[in-house]
């Protein structure tokens, strides 16, 4: 097997007396499609934060492309190729939706900020190719039409989509989806898959993906690791884990 | 080519509107002068604050302290000069008010990295009271340095500086205008809106704060090198947390972000003191009557506007009836006012009033339109501000 994309080597981490992800382990390769599921409070979105450099693992290491990236900031993660979405929508509300993804295609920015200042044709060249590009994504995301409403405007699910074209305008090479269908109804959900697949398989992304609606995960991830109260109770194919013994004891009682 | 034309075009434009004030300035009193000097000095400090607090989300409020490094940088040079007989007392050539300046904007812009520092760290309100803080110990500090006048203040030979004013005002302004138009900008409202979003869209979060507060205190610097030579004379009585307050007026009532907002305000409130200014002393009951009224009055259209967001008329009988308890409430007040004898037939200067009237704007503005009266928005020449669509 090729060298992973990004490997997870017993990453812990410990918030007080928490541990909130416990030696976890796994591997992604180039160009998979990777499900990482778990009951609430599981430790999943710990995991892109650890990931992502939001938190510093307290013990394990994060290898992508080979470095090891424990503890580099958020914004030199993105410039490595790891870019995300949140759970919680975090877009940039006030500015259109055409903004937020040039914003999210800034971080590839070659001119100096006193070439802005001054409005030089390098900044000016530069901001136009950004937002062609952001034009071009928002297409991919069947969001060109809203381009230049404000983006807190959108309804739900557009603003999950957006969140995504953001993510993709840093020109990634691994994604990580934090629940990208929550409070999607079912057509908007079936039409994420197929978009999640085409990021894939059109633009050659990985994609790691939190998701609880089971019957999308199922569908769409190829390998899944399940995790609950932080450690690792399983990981297979969607065959496997949907008849996982310690997956059903934790979901009991959980809608799935 | 079109472009360079267009480009040369404005700087010529703006270089020669700021000689035509200049003009107009020479050719008025000594006081009118002054006061075209200020308004331009006035702008540039609140478009400066503004990149600071409306375009990357920061809450600085003391922007009076790198107004004072910039000024005091300034005025210490001219002594030193004066000292050394390099320049005599009948005024401050030109060229060497321009150095000044270009020095003031470097001790500024370094105060604005020190003070930008803690910005990384902190947020809201604990940002504010570092910046206030810092405007404070400067103060003392130069009060008791001696080279720098102490509490007397410092002299320094006047220059005719009022084009460079406006020029600078313009340069604040285009500067502004220029980095929103750009990727660049865009970095910059995205630390406002989110700093976590940000940088996970590889944004440099702490790169973009320090560098709205190097640049924003670095204008307000060169700002206050220009007011060194305009007046001639400074203390520490021009840099007092009144000023901070001013400008921080002028940057939420003009709407947090947007340039032309806090380019009217700047303008609306510098000129509203000198209005009051020969404004004879008001009574304590009647100001005090007024502002109950306004109280009531602003509570009624709040409430109205609640009323209107559910979809119901704004006027409605129960908004006469406010307006009517807002006017009868307003009388009563003043009229009570007059029994308490600590009240009764007491002035409030005119000086005082627009401190007054200041707060009282500020807090109707957070009641009835919190994104000040621009809103984010830019007004007027429309295109030359807007954010340029696809
Ligand atoms: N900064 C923090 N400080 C303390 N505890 C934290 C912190 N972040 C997360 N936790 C805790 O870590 C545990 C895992 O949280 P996490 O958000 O990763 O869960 P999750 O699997 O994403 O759940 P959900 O499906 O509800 O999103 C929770 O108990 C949470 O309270
Ligand atoms: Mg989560």
């Amino acid at each position: 097997m090729s060298e992973p994309i990004l490997e997870l080597r017993n990453a812990t981490i410990q918030f007080g007396g928490l541990v909130a992800v416990d030696n976890v382990s796994f591997e992604i390769q180039k160009g998979e499609l990777f499900g990482l599921i778990g009951p609430n409070g599981a430790g999943k979105t710990t995991c892109f934060n650890m990931v992502t450099g939001v938190y510093k693992p307290t013990g394990g290491d994060i290898i992508f492309k080979g470095q090891r990236i424990n503890g580099i900031p958020p914004f030199k993660v993105a410039k490595l190729g790891i870019a995300r979405t949140f759970q919680n929508i975090r877009l940039f509300g006030a500015l259109s939706v055409l903004e937020n993804v040039v914003i999210g295609g800034f971080l590839r920015n070659r001119t100096n900020i006193f070439s802005s200042l001054g409005y030089m044709p390098g900044a000016i060249k530069e901001t136009e190719r950004l937002r062609e590009n952001a034009m071009a994504l928002l297409e991919v995301m069947d969001l060109a039409d809203e381009a230049h409403g404000r983006s807190s405007d959108l309804p739900y699910g557009k603003q999950r989509r957006l969140e995504i074209a953001r993510a993709m305008a840093t020109q990634p090479d691994l994604l990580l989806l934090d629940e990208p269908a929550a409070g999607m109804n079912p057509q908007e959900s079936e039409d994420l898959m197929n978009t999640v697949r085409k990021l894939r398989d059109d633009f050659g992304k990985t994609v790691l993906l939190i998701e609880h609606d089971m019957k999308f995960v199922m569908n769409l991830c190829e390998r899944m690791v399940v995790l609950d109260h932080g450690e690792e109770i399983a990981r297979g194919v969607p065959a496997e884990i949907r008849n996982h013994p310690e997956v059903i004891k934790a979901y009991l009682g959980e809608a799935c | 080519m079109k472009f360079w034309a267009i480009r040369v075009g404005s700087i010529l434009l703006a270089v020669l509107v700021s000689y035509g004030i200049g003009m107009v300035a020479q050719g008025s009193s000594g006081t009118v002068s002054r006061l075209i000097a200020l308004a331009g000095l006035y702008v540039t400090l609140a478009v400066s604050l503004n990149l600071i607090n409306g375009i990357t989300g920061q809450f600085s409020i003391g922007h009076a302290a790198f107004y004072q490094v910039g000024s005091y940088t300034a005025a210490f040079l001219a002594s030193q000069l004066l000292a050394r007989g390099t320049i005599n007392n009948l005024g401050t050539p030109i060229p060497w008010v321009l150095a000044a300046v270009g020095i003031a904007i470097v001790t500024s812009g370094i105060a604005g990295f020190l003070i930008g520092l803690p910005s990384l760290r902190l947020r809201g309100d604990y940002l504010a009271i570092v910046t206030l803080g810092f405007g404070e110990i400067l103060r003392i500090i130069i009060q008791n340095t001696p080279q720098l006048g102490g509490s007397y203040g410092i002299n320094s030979p006047k220059a005719f500086v009022v084009p460079y004013v406006w020029m600078l005002a313009f340069l604040c302004i285009g500067a502004c205008r220029n980095l929103l138009q750009t990727a660049h900008g865009l970095s910059f409202l995205s630390v406002r809106e989110d700093e976590v979003a940000s940088g996970a869209m590889g944004v440099n979060v702490t790169r973009v704060k320090v560098a709205a507060f190097v640049l924003g205190s670095a204008f307000a610097g060169a700002a206050g090198a220009l007011l060194t030579f305009n007046e001639g004379f400074i203390n520490v009585n021009s840099f007092t947390m009144d000023v901070s307050f001013i400008i921080l007026t002028m940057v939420v009532l003009g709407g947090t972000g947007s340039i032309t907002g806090s380019i009217i305000a700047a303008l609306a409130l510098f000129t509203l003191p000198e209005f009051l200014r020969d404004a004879p002393p008001m009574p304590l009951n009647a100001v005090l009557g007024t502002l109950a009224g306004v109280a009531l009055l602003v509570g009624t259209i709040r409430l109205a506007l609640d009323q209107k967001k559910l979809g119901r008329d704004f006027l409605t009988p129960k908004t006469y009836m406010g307006f009517g308890i807002a006017a009868v409430g307003g009388v009563i007040v003043s009229i009570l006012a007059n029994f308490l004898p600590a009240l009764a037939n007491r002035t409030i200067p005119s000086a005082e009033l627009r401190m007054v009237i200041f707060s009282a704007v500020l807090v109707i503005m957070m009641l009835l339109r919190p994104q000040g009266i621009f809103g984010h928005r830019e007004f007027g020449l429309g295109s030359i501000f807007k954010r340029a669509q696809a």
